[in-house]
């Protein structure tokens, strides 16, 4: 049976949220989390870390840049 | 319908210079080519100057554009380098060394540190909270200072949603740089949070 260390599971955190870790590490992986609190928590902030990205980054272009935008590639275009 | 036109119907369009396949294609790329370009140059004129010459420069060089990658790739591909150009040599000097962000290990591969900080799970916290104005400063700081590579890497992969191997195609690195980039990124985004929001109110 497979033992993970702490480093190990922080390793393999950003594979087990893709699901893309075989059957016996993800056992293994889960195994050791029953155990450790930290890497739980570990866990769990690097999960909302990666939504918080999301939400923080997701910017909106201005509509008066919008427009700006229309208007210089109309010039740009028309002068060949 | 305007938006029902198919990708490879678009494509020809702009081949043949049709200028209103261009409302089109603004229309359905502009918010993620300045997102990406937004966060990638973190200001907002820069961001315009690379929308402006992103769009441009899809509708010269679509001739370039290869059918075997996806539309929406190369879009990305075209503005991540673009930003990446327009960020060079302008670069304020805020990045921090990663390594003081990441995790560290004894040597029995246990974690190491205070372990009221190691036992802080912050992610049940209210949303209020957690996207407040505070969580969004220090979030914001975090991704200035990670070096450019990462946080493209880290806008390709957790905002706009791309994969490891679409990611990796944009940028033209290869996917086990990219997957090693993102964690990296992410744990030191992680770090940054965890060390502001347990300072400000004790564990948990």
């Amino acid at each position: 049976m497979t033992r993970l260390t702490c480093r190990d599971v922080i390793d393999l955190l950003a594979d087990y949220l893709e699901a893309t870790v075989s059957p016996e590490t993800l056992a293994a992986f889960e195994r050791h989390l029953e155990g450790c609190p930290a890497c739980v928590a570990y866990l769990n902030t690097y999960r909302k870390t990666r939504e918080l990205t999301a939400t923080v980054a997701r910017v909106s272009m201005p509509q008066d840049m919008q427009a700006r935008l229309r208007a210089f590639l109309i010039e740009q275009l028309r002068g060949g | 319908m305007e938006e029902a036109a198919s990708e490879a119907q678009l494509i020809a369009r702009l081949r043949g210079g049709d200028t209103d396949a261009l409302e089109t294609l603004m229309a359905r790329y502009s918010s993620r080519v300045y997102r990406l370009a937004h966060g990638i140059t973190r200001n907002d004129a820069d961001a315009e100057e690379v929308v402006q010459d992103v769009f441009l420069s899809l509708f010269r060089k679509i001739d370039t554009f290869e059918e075997r990658s996806a539309l929406g790739t190369w879009i990305y591909r075209v503005t991540a380098n673009a930003a990446l150009i327009k960020r060079r040599g302008k670069r304020v000097q805020l990045e921090v060394f990663l390594e003081d962000q990441l995790p560290t290990f004894r040597e029995d591969g246990h974690r190491e540190g205070d372990r009221d900080f190691l036992l802080a799970d912050w992610s049940t916290r209210p949303d209020e909270e957690l996207v407040g104005i505070e969580t969004r400063r220090v979030l914001t700081r975090a991704l200035d200072q990670l070096p450019d590579g990462y946080r493209t890497v880290v806008l390709l992969r957790d905002l706009e949603g791309l994969s490891n191997e679409e990611t990796a195609e944009a940028l033209g690195e290869s996917v086990a740089s990219v997957k090693s980039r993102l964690h990296r990124a992410r744990m030191a985004l992680r770090e940054q949070l965890t060390r502001a929001l347990v300072r400000a109110s004790g564990p948990g």
